[in-house]
């Protein structure tokens, strides 16, 4: 694999000279010879072109969720060829030998970016994944009462860990702006940071600035990149400060002696924004820096100076610090997640589960997946695996003394176990969440394949634009893997009637509550309690934690359930007759003339009417709300 | 921080937004102008002190100053937590400056005096053809935003109409009930409110276009000696014997 016009960083780009270069006229020289070097200009001939085809792409994007929010049914199609309009050129452009250095960073920022807006696009202009509607509600209550640490009734683990909300009231305070804008701005700058970083932790790594342009392309393939993984949540801001901090910790190992104290400081930095950011990623920095010092150790054979593990012990240790002392609670949020992850994997493996189909769905009303998007992502599944042993073979051949190859090697193997997670319904959320992390070992170790590829003595003027198309596969596939199907495009939650906006019932339930319910705590169903959160502003519970889903679901109440909304302080009690209430995906949008509206028994609303004392406050037909007075 | 422009730069620009984005009284304005202050001024700042004393490629430098500051906002929350008053604007606008001014007076402490501030090693340079091309890359960007953010027509949603009551605040003893139309076409409603026994009920009768809200106040003739529940319905005009939306309260004598 020879060096390419990106160059070899550590040859080309010294990342710390002269640390100790301390008289006026040494730097006078320096000066002096830095302001005679000529300089690089970088090539705009073939930006220019990708960023119309770019903005095409999004436009077609754009197009195909407006569509869809109109309910004209548009055809998926028209949504994959925006998508392929924006990375397809992006992607055949990376496969270029005489693609500079920068000219490959802004590729890939420039894709990473793109498919952020197709996330934005989707939601513009209210967040709708149910983990946004959370933390949007974190942030508003920093601003509106100043602190950090407030209740959330939904998900109370997230706010033992307020990185996310902490930096988004720092734009909401100074600048006035909703949380849905400083959450798109601020995911999105994070967005910027981990494609970065990417790219340069793999040119630092490959030296080569193909293989990180490649690298960082095939990583959009990843199952969570195009939505889950770009939504206002806390392990969107999380996973690119572990990017930032491998990035500095590969330049850390290549740099002077001089220079080690220099580039641990922002490792250090990043780290501890992590750990106050989200719990999983500080985990996994901790294991992650682990596996580097081991892998350092293997090659290297010492525990001196450049080996991470300093760095290990202070993220192990500022992440168990910050578990006692302020987040208590994630032991219990996470350890039924990860118990029921194992006792599923050794049920299925021992015959008393049967395995999870694959593109199930978990209601009898949701469209299933259709044959060739499923065909789709099994060709990427496919692609992946077919570039896994070439990709390996180039690490071993190239960078088996580099502590992060052999690091990004384990990780693209262990890659493929998680996708057999995917077969027991528990394990699916952990697969999921494990291979965001381990694609980035598998996105290098294709990048390294991808280069092998071109550069072979073989390699015809078709093998550019087949790499560029199997990595299109790959983004498409990965893309259906990870969302489901009926759920890619907007839905209509706001329409345009007669000249004015029109909200959808579960929406226009939150903004009564925002206007006219002075304050009071709700129990809804789950997709309505996201919407009174924000942008109701209400505290609303939902679920079984306290067991509030019964009490709205059943068709009679029972001795407990008016005691349990009583000790929990619920005063309004929100009934929706819509199944899909409780989908926190599909719960929101206006029902559509043609569709199967599923509805649960009239007696899940009427049993509150002869409560005594009760008030029906709001109805629309669909959600009623009951107010529990004080006469209950 | 003589001789050191690009540190005096950053100072100046992180004041000057502090200030602008803390005065200017629009919300978009303010964020296009406190974008600087917080998303690169204090990483670059720090990055600046961090790598005083040696040379970081442009790319890195770039990545780190944005990187940092990502970092220090999710830090800087905690430390405002505990500060009289907690998270405030003019907290969080001193916190950044003062991450700003601190950095960059370290790293001109730190920097060899007369070093050459870090600049770009590339520049781009664009032939008319190019320019062109990028224009109409940024137009359709803009474009797509547009259409994304902008309501549109939707024939097939399912229309509704909602309808609200809550007693009314103050001596007055009364309700006020509010209904939206959320339907696709102009409808036509008749209201009925019963209150106590021997009241007879109330109506009202109104159209009302998509998107539109009616809300009436009525009051009781007579005060209630007890709690005494107030019941109203809404009849749409094309179905007069069938309630189509009912809603009660409660109101007492005090309420």
């Amino acid at each position: 694999m020879r060096s390419d016009a990106g160059g070899n960083p550590t040859a080309a780009t010294a990342t710390v000279k002269g640390m100790e270069a301390g008289t006026a006229r040494r730097s006078a020289l320096a000066k002096k010879r830095v302001a005679s070097r000529p300089r690089k200009r970088l090539k705009v001939g073939h930006l220019a072109p990708i960023l119309l085809a770019t903005g095409l792409g999004l436009l077609v994007c754009s197009l195909a969720n407006t569509l869809s929010r109109a309910a004209l049914e548009p055809t998926p199609l028209l949504f994959w060829a925006g998508i392929l309009l924006l990375a397809v050129p992006i992607f055949h452009r990376l496969t270029a030998e005489d693609a500079s250095a920068p000219e490959r960073l802004a590729l890939v920022c420039l894709l990473g970016l793109s498919l952020y807006c197709v996330k934005v696009f989707r939601d513009a202009p209210t967040f709708t994944f149910s983990d946004e509607l959370v933390h949007a509600f974190n942030a508003n209550q920093i601003s509106a009462h100043h602190h950090l640490f407030r209740e959330n009734p939904i998900l109370d683990v997230t706010p033992s860990f307020p990185g996310l909300e902490g930096a988004a009231s720092a734009l909401m305070k100074m600048t006035g702006v909703s949380s849905f804008v400083a959450g798109v701005v601020l995911i999105g700058v994070a967005r910027l940071v981990l494609i970065a970083s990417l790219f340069l932790l793999f040119h630092r790594v490959s030296g080569s600035a193909r293989v990180a342009g490649l690298g960082a392309a095939i990583y959009t393939g990843n199952f969570n990149f195009l939505y889950w993984g770009a939504q206002f949540s806390y392990e969107s801001l999380a996973l690119p400060l572990l990017l930032l901090t491998m990035m500095a910790l590969a330049e850390r190992e290549a740099a002077p002696k001089q220079a080690l104290r220099a580039w641990a400081a922002p490792v250090l930095l990043a780290i501890a924004a992590i750990v106050v950011t989200h719990h999983l990623t500080s985990y996994a920095t901790a294991v992650t820096l682990a596996a580097l010092s081991l892998a350092y150790w293997y090659v290297h054979r010492t525990w001196q100076r450049r080996n991470p593990w300093p760095f290990a012990v202070f993220g192990a240790l500022l992440a168990l610090a910050w578990l006692i002392a302020v987040a208590s609670s994630t032991v219990g949020y996470l350890s039924p997640v990860i118990n029921n992850a194992v006792n599923a994997v050794v049920h299925t493996i021992v015959g008393e589960d049967a395995p999870r189909g694959l593109f199930e769905s978990s209601s009898p009303t949701i469209p299933p997946t259709p044959l060739g998007a499923k065909a789709f992502s099994f060709l990427a599944v496919a692609l992946l695996a077919a570039g896994l042993p070439f990709g390996l073979r180039e690490l071993w051949r190239r960078f088996r003394r580099q502590p992060f190859a052999i690091l990004f090697g384990i990780a693209a193997v262990a890659f493929f176990g998680t996708l057999a997670l995917r077969l027991t319904p528990p394990a699916w959320e952990t697969g999921n969440r494990l291979s965001e992390f381990l694609f980035i070992g598998l996105a290098f170790v294709l990048g390294c394949a991808c280069v092998w590829a071109l550069s072979r003595r073989l390699a015809g003027a078709a093998t550019r634009p087949l790499i560029a198309a199997a990595i299109a596969v790959v983004l498409v596939g990965g893309s259906i893997s990870g969302w489901p199907w009926d759920s890619l495009l907007a839905q209509p939650m706001q329409i345009s009637t007669d000249g004015r906006t029109v909200s959808s019932p579960p929406l226009a339930l939150a903004e009564w509550a925002q206007h006219e319910v002075p304050e009071g705590r709700f129990a809804a169903a789950t997709a309505d309690a996201g919407l009174l959160l924000v942008p109701g502003g209400k505290t609303a519970f939902a679920g079984t934690s306290p067991d509030v889903e019964d009490v709205l679901d059943e068709e009679k109440l029972v001795g407990w359930e008016l005691p349990l909304l009583r000790r929990n302080g619920i005063r309004y009690v929100a009934v929706d007759r819509r199944e899909v209430a409780s989908d926190t995906l599909r719960g929101y949008y206006f029902a559509k003339r043609g569709e199967e509206l599923q509805l649960r028994p009239k007696s899940v609303v009427s049993k509150f009417n002869p409560l005594p004392g009760v008030s029906r406050v709001y109805t629309n037909g669909l959600i009623t709300v009951f107010e529990l007075g004080p006469q209950r | 921080m003589k001789g050191h422009k690009d540190l005096r730069l950053a100072c100046l620009l992180a004041v000057a937004s502090a200030v602008l984005t803390l005065i200017l009284p629009w919300g978009p304005l303010c964020l296009v102008v406190a974008l600087p202050l917080v998303f690169f001024l204090p990483g670059y700042a720090l990055a600046a002190a961090i790598f005083a004393r040696g040379r970081i490629p442009m790319r890195h430098l770039l990545v780190l100053s944005i990187g940092l500051s990502l970092a220090v906002l999710a830090l800087g929350a905690l430390v405002l937590n505990y500060l009289p008053g907690g998270v405030r604007a003019g907290w969080w606008a001193l916190l950044l400056v003062i991450v700003v001014v601190a950095a960059a007076r370290a790293a001109a402490i730190r920097r060899p005096s007369r070093r050459a501030a870090p600049s770009p090693s590339w520049k781009p340079r664009l032939n008319p053809a190019q320019a062109v091309l990028f224009a109409g890359g940024a137009l359709a960007i803009v474009v797509a935003i547009v259409l994304a953010f902008i309501p549109v027509g939707a024939k097939d949603a399912l229309g509704y109409t909602q309808m609200w009551i809550k007693p009314l605040e103050g001596e007055r003893t009364g309700v006020e009930i509010g209904v939206g139309s959320g339907e696709q076409e102009e409808a036509s409603y008749r209201l009925w409110v019963k209150f106590g026994d021997g009241e007879p009920p109330q109506g009202r009768y109104f159209k009302l276009s998509p998107g539109e809200t009616h809300v009436v106040r009525l009051l009781t003739e007579k005060q209630p000696a007890a709690a005494e529940q107030i019941r109203a319905a809404l009849f749409k005009q094309s179905q007069p014997d069938h309630a189509y939306r009912r809603v009660s309260t409660w109101i007492t004598p005090t309420s």
